[in-house]
């Protein structure tokens, strides 16, 4: 849980930190450029979008039939399933399929749903060996951090840092070079790949009509630990199905594009139960966890619609907060806009009410949305169940009252208006206040209030009337 | 009650009032047909764009010899020859099988593989697994080769799914394969063969 204190001490040290400034401004605004130029590629993009909105929106009205027919297909297809109220419910399962299959040693392919549940700690205190093998979760892991970015988790490292954490955790050569410290990871994990037992993945979509588990990674990782090991486990979101293959086409078109502006990620993988008879590779046994952890009290909620994201990071690099306070400042596993609304639809409003707060309005993440998520209008939701359930501050509420009692009086208004203004003027130096007191004081703490023009709005109306 | 039903309950209760907004009105992806040359131009450029080497050759000998070239002096990991085109088996005699101990397969440097369909809209390889298609052969090696008849070729995944429908449904893993194996994680500065293959070769036959 987070506390409003703690909220505004993160964002504060984020804010001062300027390095993290620059590679956040850089690597988002890079981002936005590939999606742009993605997007050109697409005909019909804004079809595409409008066809997977609809998808999701169906498939979310009737998501207890839909999960009940995947879990038909999956069973069919020799998958074994298992449903968990909670995240500590699904580290629970897990753990017992480990141990059932005699594991030790288990390697992992980027999963948000395990994050969210914290698995890698549950599986290290019941004695297991676990490993991240996506190069940015590998240095997080080894940084003892946490991700930043849903898409690029270790977008507030420069490459100096990688290469320190790299050589302090596992002893190669100091380097600053991507190349460089890339090969040695795969040296490393592929190591581990080989002499893994088992590997767990999330999922990007599940396909109802076929019971397919669809995975997308672009350095291969979700191949290695869903070919390699004998055991595979995918913990997935009861919210990512999706009900055909043709389906699944419209989404995987929009998710590479908005997410890094690739056409495709370069591997998908449809894996639909263990291996056959006469497969040379692949499980022997594989599990699926569908995961609620709060997803079906947000289905019953305002913002149900949250449920149809990717996960595919665009509304992050789009917003002008995600880009000033980066990813930690949110608190917990979902950064940006979407974890603005993910975070407390999951985990409850209360202790996280400053997470909807902390948006303009401005509506940029709707507009990149590929399902055109309405994030604003679900923001604002949180907003009034905040003041709801916690109460609006005496001081604003006071003010609405003095400000409702105050505008429907011309003159009064008018008197109020000047008033103000003479005042703040006289505050200000070279047209800007640089300490303001009483109630505006907070505004003026971390930026500089503009000093009001000479003559008003009004004023100037009145003359040229004349 | 079983995490199961408790969940289902939950979640029957909340679409009866959930407030999911209006769906939007929306047809299916319409994909227009392409003919086999307008397919595989497409795929050679898309190819191109992903820094994959492409190879069309107009005879199965011009195809093995182009193979033989590649492969020459490399330790070669690959699919079954029962499972390969233009019987190119006869320039692989020494190479290892999904079937061999992994280590071998590990240290193979080439994986040479055939293909279940091409996608040109994206430059996209096809692998479904199965007996003799090991899914290793894509993977482990530095350095990719696959063999692509013209009759792979689909223009669209959409256009896959439709028509290869009924393999899909048989084997346990399918796998789009698009370029090279590529991270952006530090610093956004491109890194490939993280993890799979940094080369992709792509033969095209007759």
């Amino acid at each position: 849980m987070s506390t409003p204190s703690a909220f505004r001490e993160r964002v504060r040290s984020a804010i001062g930190n300027e390095r993290l400034h620059v590679a956040l401004g850089r690597a988002t605004e890079a981002l936005r450029s590939r999606r742009s130029s993605a997007l050109a590629s697409l005909d019909g993009f804004e079809d595409v979008r409008d066809l997977s909105r609809k998808v999701k929106l169906e498939m979310l009205a009737d998501l207890s039939s839909h999960l009940q027919r995947f879990e038909e297909r999956l069973v069919a297809n020799g998958v074994e399933v298992h449903w968990a109220e909670t995240g500590t419910d699904a580290n629970r399962i897990v753990t017992e399929i480990a141990r059932r299959h005699g594991v030790k040693r288990i390697v992992k392919s980027k999963s948000m749903a395990t994050e969210e549940t914290h698995l890698n700690h549950s599986l290290q205190q019941a004695g297991m060996e676990v490993v991240e093998t996506d190069l940015g979760e590998y240095i997080v892991q080894l940084a003892e951090d946490r991700p930043s970015h849903i898409i690029l988790p270790i977008i507030h490292l420069t490459r100096e840092d990688v290469g320190e954490v790299m050589h302090r955790r596992i002893g190669v050569p100091l380097s600053s070079d991507p190349q460089t410290l890339a090969a040695y990871a795969r040296a490393k994990l592929r190591d581990e790949f080989l002499r893994a037992d088992m590997g767990i993945t999330g999922a990007n979509f599940g396909v109802v009509e076929t019971g397919t588990i669809c995975l997308v990674t672009n350095e291969g990782n979700g191949r290695m630990v869903t070919t390699l090991p004998r055991v595979h486990v995918a913990v997935m979101g009861i919210e990512k199905l999706v009900p055909t293959l043709r389906d699944l086409d419209a989404f995987l078109k929009l998710l590479a594009r908005s997410a890094t502006g690739q056409k495709l990620t370069t591997y998908t993988t449809l894996l639909r139960g263990p291996r056959r008879p006469g497969d040379e590779c692949g499980p022997e046994a594989m599990h699926v966890v569908l995961l609620d952890n709060g997803r079906s009290r947000l289905l019953a909620g305002e913002n149900a619609e949250i449920l149809g994201c990717i996960r595919c990071g665009a509304c992050l690099n789009a917003c002008p907060i995600y880009k000033h306070i980066g990813g930690h400042a949110y608190g917990d596993t979902y950064p940006g806009p979407i974890g603005a609304v993910v975070t407390p639809g999951l985990r409850g409003l209360h202790g996280w009410t400053d997470l909807p707060a902390a948006s303009t309005l401005c509506g940029a993440c709707r507009d990149v949305c590929p399902v055109r998520l309405d994030i604003p209008r679900m923001l604002l939701a949180l907003r009034r169940e905040a003041v709801r359930e916690e109460g609006a501050p005496l001081s604003l509420r006071l003010g609405l009252k003095a400000f409702a009692w105050i505008a429907p009086r011309p003159r009064l208004y008018r008197a109020a208006t000047r008033l103000a203004r003479t005042a703040l003027r006289s505050l200000a130096r070279d047209g800007w206040i640089r300490r303001a007191p009483g109630l505006a004081a907070g505004w003026t703490q971390v930026r500089d209030l503009k000093a009001p023009a000479p003559r008003t709005f009004q004023d100037l109306w009145k003359e040229k009337k004349r | 009650m079983s995490a199961r039903a408790a969940i289902l309950s939950r979640l029957a209760a909340a679409q009866r009032t959930a407030r999911l907004p209006a769906s939007p009105a929306a047809g299916p992806i319409v994909t227009p047909s392409h003919g086999a040359e307008e397919c595989l131009e497409r795929f050679g450029s898309e190819l191109a764009a992903l820094g994959v080497d492409c190879h069309v050759e107009a005879t199965p000998a011009r195809v093995r010899e182009c193979v033989g070239a590649l492969v020459a002096g490399k330790r070669v990991l690959a699919w079954d020859a029962r499972r390969l085109p233009y019987a190119v088996d006869a320039v692989l005699s020494d190479a290892v099988r999904g079937g061999s101990p992994r280590e071998e397969q590990a240290r193979a440097e080439i994986g040479v593989t055939g293909c279940d369909g091409a996608i040109a809209e994206t430059g996209s390889l096809v692998l479904l697994s199965g007996r003799g298609r090991s899914r290793a052969v894509s993977l482990l090696p530095p350095v990719h080769l696959a063999l692509v008849r013209p009759e792979d070729l689909y223009f669209s995944m959409g256009e896959f799914f439709a028509r290869a429908d009924g393999r899909l449904g048989e084997e346990a893993c399918c796998t789009f394969v698009t370029g090279p194996s590529r991270t952006a994680d530090i610093e956004l500065t491109l890194t490939l063969g993280v993890h799979g293959p940094g080369k992709v070769i792509v033969v095209v036959g007759p």
